[in-house]
């Protein structure tokens, strides 16, 4: 298993939030697949900034409010 | 499972089972150091269990997930995929440089065939099981 990125985010929160929305769906409109978001869920990948844009703008929020950065 | 790792394993057990026929069909024939040639019958046999199990995998894995085949890697899969084969080029080459060491010592051009074309069953079957762990990992 790689090491963590030291990246969190709220993604999950916000999917649930949105609707409630689907990992599927979510991946659809960002234009990954579902693995890649469970993956990002779980803070097991970091999305590029485009995709952490994406995933901003579908949820109405700012980047910010979506990731942040774990101190260690 | 993605799609991608559904094809990995599906395309590792391809390769496995064309490689076991191979392996099999060499240790059948008859072994004379230096012969003429490699057995052309086992190496198309091969060749077409490769080919065909491919096509016929590809095709059921797409059917059973039409709009998952339909999309390309995504940005996650994409670094797995490469950095996958980038690591099956190192096999390939540990295997080519054993089978020519071999040589060296043991000038069997029918042996250096086998070793070499075990190198690349092994590295395509190492590159889809780089691709199976990485992809899990979450690359």
């Amino acid at each position: 298993m790689g090491k963590r990125p030291p990246i969190t985010n709220r993604v999950r929160e916000l999917r649930e939030r949105h609707g409630p929305m689907s990992q599927a769906a979510l991946g659809e409109a960002i234009g990954v697949t579902r693995q890649t978001v469970i993956a990002i869920e779980q803070g097991r990948y970091s999305p590029s900034l485009e995709s952490a844009f994406r995933i901003a703008r579908l949820f109405g929020v700012g980047v910010e409010d979506v990731f942040g950065w774990e101190e260690s | 499972m993605s799609f991608r790792e559904k094809s990995a394993w599906v395309m590792a057990a391809v390769i496995i089972l064309a490689g076991l026929y191979y392996l099999r069909a060499v240790l059948a024939a008859p072994h004379a150091s230096g012969a003429a040639s490699p057995p052309a019958g086992a190496l198309a046999g091969y060749v077409c269990l490769v080919v065909v199990g491919s096509v016929v995998a590809q095709i059921v894995l797409a059917l059973s997930a039409p709009k998952e085949a339909a999309h390309p890697a995504d940005e996650r899969e994409r670094p797995a995929l490469q950095r996958a084969g980038h690591w099956a080029g190192f096999v390939l080459a540990a295997g080519a440089i054993l089978s020519l060491g071999n040589f060296l010592y043991r000038p069997d051009g029918n042996l250096l065939f086998h070793l070499v074309l075990g190198s690349l069953i092994a590295s395509q079957i190492a590159e889809y099981v780089f691709q199976i762990a990485l992809l899990r990992r979450g690359a």
